[in-house]
């Protein structure tokens, strides 16, 4: 379970996370939307305290992780992330670079890394690309492989962050697709994204956030079809129009 | 064929000289490659007091001539310590520690230019900072680091010919003294001059098969 308590984060003066409060089950899919530079990116950064918390608390199972010190890489291993652009390792193979954090953590030997890596790669379908560098791969192609990479890991939570931003339209989908069938196997999702119509259809509440704060939450197809806060409103009714 | 027979003459002179040179440029290389890694390091250090240290080290060093440093070391050594240095030590020691400035600011830029998102893709995993330096970004940075060190080592080469000032009997040396006692001012020139290319032709040459030979892993 994540607990998320009076959480504030600040960039110099800027005040990008005013006063967070959140609680997130076990198994739940959260949708996070809202417009650009309303902290939506920093809250799940947060999350694995790839940005440290200015102050207030993030609890993972119970562990205030903003007090951790370097115990904080036992609690990442549990916390899968996703990035925008990707990050796959450009000096790794595509099985090197899922295999690479099991095996340096400890948690698999070389062997069992492969094989899970090999497992991971064909559901993603992408067990052809084992041997080749990022560097060859379309956008949806990466993005599915940077997704094996924190799979690898059996991780209890994985975060997204824009996953689908920097892809080329006909690429969404493939990765979207992944993301949808994840879903149902119980694992804890934070999604922040743009797509207005996989959040309503994946998730099982969504939060809208604005200038750093939570404006609204709710499951997901109240927060779409009946929205209540009038800035809610006014973001649904500019992205829903086309 | 004037050059020819002046090298034949004084061969024992260039010999001398081109031993001292290769080893002056060899150890600064050495000790000024292990020098700069730590001092990047340091320069990289969240720690304030010593990120500073590295940054006012590495600047006084780039801003002041090697001619300047190598006198300093010689004449200091006696003059703070009462060590009486010889001349081949102390151009050592000045080149390694000039060498070092360069090689930290090199290895430092190389690091940095890595991109942010592979450190956190790599933290994201559950990796350490040892781990993620040591898989993620230094084998990456250097690629970018190697060119840049191979022109380093380049420079260290011709400008270990300071400690000539300082009484080291390097290859240039030899060409003042084949100059003053041949009576010939110009084609001595030549033959430290054709040595010392030779030298840096063939260690960049080394350094560009070096590279082609990680540029296989992209």
């Amino acid at each position: 379970m994540i607990k998320i308590v009076n959480l504030n984060k600040y960039f110099g003066n800027k005040h990008v996370l005013k006063d967070i409060n959140l609680e997130i089950e076990d198994g739940e899919v959260i949708g996070v939307i809202g417009p650009s530079g309303s902290g939506k990116s920093t809250l799940i950064r947060c999350i694995n305290n790839l940005e440290e918390a200015s102050s207030g608390s993030i609890y993972i199972n119970g562990k205030d992780i903003s007090k951790l010190g370097k115990e904080i890489n036992h609690v990442r291993q549990k916390i899968g992330m996703v990035f925008q652009h990707f990050h796959l390792f450009p000096h790794k193979t595509v099985l090197e670079n899922i295999t690479l954090a099991p095996v340096l953590t400890g948690k698999l030997s070389k062997v069992e890394a492969e094989k899970k890596a090999i497992e991971l790669l064909k559901t993603m379908g992408l067990l052809d690309k084992k041997d080749e560098y990022p560097n060859s791969l379309s956008g949806g192609q990466k993005q599915r492989i940077a997704i094996a990479r924190s799979l690898a890991m059996d991780p209890e939570i994985i975060l997204f962050d824009e996953v689908t931003s920097a892809l080329d339209p006909e690429m969404v989908g493939e990765v979207l697709n992944v993301m949808k069938d994840l879903a149902k196997t119980g694992i804890t999702m934070v999604v922040v994204t743009h797509e207005m119509a996989f959040a309503k259809q994946v998730a099982d509440r969504v939060i809208f956030m604005a200038d750093g704060e939570i404006i609204e939450e709710n499951k997901a197809v109240d927060l779409f079809e009946n929205p209540q806060n009038p800035r809610t409103i006014e973001f649904l009714s500019k992205v829903l129009e086309y | 064929m004037k050059v020819l027979e002046l090298l034949f003459e004084y061969r024992t002179y260039y010999l001398t000289g081109m031993k001292i040179t290769l080893l002056l440029s060899f150890g600064g290389l050495v000790a000024g490659a292990t020098l700069g890694s730590i001092i990047s390091l340091l320069k990289l250090s969240k720690f304030k007091p010593l990120s500073v240290i590295a940054s006012i080290y590495i600047e006084i060093v780039r801003g002041t001539p090697m001619m300047v440093q190598i006198a300093m070391v010689y004449f200091g050594s006696y003059v703070l310590t009462g060590i009486n240095m010889d001349g081949f030590m102390a151009a050592l020691i000045a080149v390694s520690l000039n060498s070092a400035a360069y090689v930290a600011e090199i290895i430092r830029s190389g690091i940095q230019s890595i991109d942010k998102g592979q450190t956190e893709a790599s933290q994201s995993l559950g990796l350490t900072k040892g781990q993620t330096m040591r898989h993620i970004i230094l084998p990456q940075a250097v690629k970018n680091i190697l060119p840049a060190l191979g022109n380093e080592f380049v420079t260290l080469i011709k400008e270990t010919s300071v400690a000539s000032t300082i009484g080291v009997a390097d290859l240039m040396y030899a060409s003042k003294i084949v100059q003053s006692s041949s009576f010939q001012p110009f084609s001595p020139l030549i033959i430290v001059a054709v040595t010392y290319f030779f030298f840096t032709f063939t260690l960049s040459q080394l350094v560009g098969v070096f590279e082609r030979r990680m540029a296989h892993n992209d």
